[in-house]
């Protein structure tokens, strides 16, 4: 193991060369194309043996990965925002034809207005897709996260495609120190992809073609099924990893000082680093709150939010997105997952860092506060509290 | 914990400046945590850095409020960003400026610090012409000035990842370190004016912009001015093709007019007119 200083998208093309990716096919957008420009680098150099496929749009980019997927290579690619929404067709491709895969999405807003900055309204609107998600809070999660995502992913229990998000610019452009595995430890975690092909050349089959409503219905439930399968193979993949590279990814969802806590904060993603450290300044005071990092959004930890649920009377959920008409996405996610449990706590909706708007640890402190004095089920804005735009409420 | 803010301009190199320092810092054996950000992807428009550097791992991933140091890439931005908003009493605000310390004021008190990084990066052919990369020069005067990295490790970050001219840009940092002046500066006794009331954010009924283009004036973000020399001029309009602002008017007779609100300075007029006949000058 050697230390390296990385951002996030450093972090990102380190892990894919890490695991010997054979296809990369990928379209530039910012702020992700330090990823692509890096992996480019290594194959031009040699230091990677892969394919690099140039293409026109993220549309030809998930296609040439998913069909390479479906003939046994291990593929990666990369995008953003807009490019994301671009692949939302393939999306559900990779998925239905169970085609294994890892994509690195930096998490940045949705237009319009045009805009850069970190959000996960990107990948939040791609959360029906039959994609795992992972929100990893530092680059060394982002390396880490990519790696057992291949193993997950490629698991014949599994099968399905996996995205590793991280958030523009407080990842993908922050530099930090990243412990990064040798290739041969990696090796003995992640060996090869099977090579059991879903197409083999010369073997006559169709994938993807027409199916009428007999077998259409059966092959969707096939995926929901792999789905269920996610949480407990993930826990196997995590044991794996720590055995092998030692460290340890703490499963979908993380706590901090939850135990004897009257509110928790469920976060996803950057804020969860800042908001430990918040946890830590409240409790001096002797207020009893903490936090819990939701690191794997879909398939939803149901089964760890519940177990949460049983000794907290109040949790807050912070999106950095929006479901128009709805709420916070996690936060509908919460709610549901919660009905039905006896005694549940109440459920806040914040909103928070929407389009880039900064979340620091005064921000952090107000929400905490917030919902150590009220029920109400919100959304709060609270980009907009801050700045006076709409009145503070609940 | 050090944090440091940078304020600079696109292309003057703050990201890689970031980058750097995060080697240096990591060099010496501490934690570094160092990230840009960028409103709009631009040639000159404002850009801002944050460093971080502890001894221990950071619990932070927000923006810099309150710096202890804030660094100046471009002088120009002075005029119109409230770059030491936040820097904490004491604190230290290093400037690119060929002008001598005393020219700039801290009401708080504190140190400034300057150095001609822009002249240190034309010497040492750092960027272009039309664009000095400043970043290596100031990133040895802020070595020198705080102590809170050391110039070895950070001349060791520009060998090992600076991707083209790493001895310039060593030598630069060199540069830069020994010509960095640091004066202290005293509280000021005239009780600052109370800033105004900080005015909403004007909150446009959307789905419009607030500002459209045409009122957007990007002439702030110049450093360098083209000035035409009609006589070599052919009246191609090569400047006003490619001039990325649309800054370019044409007089009666054909001839090209910048209209300087627009102009950012960018110097692509410059390098594209075949007869060579635009030159960037060094605003005022
Ligand atoms: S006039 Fe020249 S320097 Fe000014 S913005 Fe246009 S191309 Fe750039
Ligand atoms: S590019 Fe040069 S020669 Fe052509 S119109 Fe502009 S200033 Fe004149």
């Amino acid at each position: 193991m050697v230390f390296k200083v990385l951002s996030g998208n450093g972090a990102q093309a380190e892990a894919a060369r890490l695991a010997r990716v054979q296809v990369i096919a990928a379209y530039p957008i910012t702020p992700q194309t330090t990823i692509v420009e890096a992996l480019a680098e290594m194959v031009a150099s040699g230091e990677l043996k892969a394919q690099y496929v140039k293409v026109e749009s993220e549309h030809s980019a998930l296609q040439v990965c998913l069909s390479a997927s479906a003939l046994g290579a291990r593929t990666y690619s990369a995008t953003s925002s807009q490019g994301l929404l671009l692949m939302h067709e393939l999306l559900h491709w990779a998925s239905g034809q169970r085609t294994p895969m890892v994509l690195g999405v930096v998490n940045r807003a949705v237009a319009p207005p045009w805009n850069i900055g970190a959000d996960h309204a990107d990948t939040m609107s791609q959360r029906d897709t039959g994609w795992i998600q992972f929100y990893p809070e530092s680059n060394q999660e982002v390396l880490d996260t990519v790696l057992t995502a291949y193993r997950l992913v490629e698991d014949p229990e599994i099968r399905l495609p996996a995205m590793v998000t991280e958030d523009a610019f407080y990842l993908s452009h922050t530099f930090e120190p990243v412990d990064v595995p040798d290739p041969e430890t990696v090796d003995r975690f992640l060996p090869p992809k099977d090579a059991r092909a879903i197409l083999r050349p010369g073997v006559v089959s169709r994938l993807g073609s027409f199916t009428g409503p007999d077998h259409y219905v059966g092959f969707r439930h096939q995926v929901a099924e792999a789905m269920d399968r996610v949480l407990p193979k993930l826990q196997e993949v995590e044991s794996e990893y720590a055995r092998r590279i030692g460290r340890v990814l703490g499963g979908p969802l993380v706590g901090y000082r939850t135990e004897d806590a009257d509110a928790v904060l469920l976060t996803l993603g950057t804020t969860s680093t800042t908001a430990r450290g918040v946890v830590d300044d409240l409790r001096s005071s002797g207020r009893k709150v903490g936090m819990a990092k939701l690191r794997v959004f879909r398939p939803f930890p149901v089964e760890a939010v519940r177990q949460l649920a049983r000794t907290v009377g109040r949790i807050g959920v912070l999106d950095r997105s929006f479901t128009f008409g709805a709420l916070g996405p996690a936060a509908s996610e919460v709610r549901s997952a919660l009905y039905g449990i006896p005694s549940p706590p109440s459920v806040t909706s914040f909103l928070s860092g929407i389009g880039g708007r900064d979340v620091g640890p005064q921000d952090l402190r107000r929400v905490f506060e917030a919902l150590l004095v009220s029920e109400a089920p919100g959304p709060r804005w609270m980009d907009l509290e801050t700045s006076g735009e709409v009145a503070a409420h609940g | 914990m050090l944090e440091i803010r940078f304020h600079g301009r696109g292309g003057q190199g703050a990201v890689v400046a970031s980058e750097l320092l995060a080697q240096a810092v990591f060099f010496d054996g501490k934690v570094a945590q160092s990230f840009p950000f960028f409103g709009v992807e631009r040639r000159g428009a404002p850009v801002t850095a944050f460093t971080r550097i502890d001894d221990q791992p950071i619990r932070l991933r927000s923006f810099i409020e309150n710096p202890d140091v804030v660094v100046v890439l471009d002088p120009g931005l002075l005029r119109d960003t409230p770059v030491t908003e936040g820097l904490k009493p004491g604190g230290l605000l290093l400037v690119n400026s060929p002008r001598p310390p005393e020219a700039f004021s801290l009401p708080l008190g504190g140190r400034i610090a300057t150095l001609d990084a822009t002249g240190i990066a034309l010497g040492r052919k750092v960027g272009t012409a039309t664009m000095p990369v400043v970043n290596t020069a100031v990133l040895g005067a802020l070595a020198r000035a705080t102590g809170a990295f050391t110039e070895t490790s950070l001349e060791r970050a520009i060998i090992s990842f600076v991707p083209s001219h790493p001895e310039e840009n060593r030598a630069a940092a060199r540069d830069g370190a020994e010509a960095v002046r640091t004066e202290p500066v005293a509280p000021s006794t005239v009780a600052p004016a109370p800033a105004p009331p900080a005015a909403p954010l004007p909150f446009p009924e959307g789905p419009m912009a607030s500002r459209p283009s045409h009122v957007l004036h990007t002439s702030s973000w110049r450093t360098l001015r083209p000035v035409i020399d009609r006589d070599r001029c052919t009246r191609c309009n090569f400047c006003w093709e490619f001039c990325p602002d649309d800054a370019f008017d044409l007089d009666a007779e054909g001839y090209p007019l910048v209209r300087l609100s627009y102009c950012k300075g960018c110097g692509i007029c410059a390098t594209e007119c075949p007869p060579d006949a635009i030159q960037m000058v060094t605003e005022a």
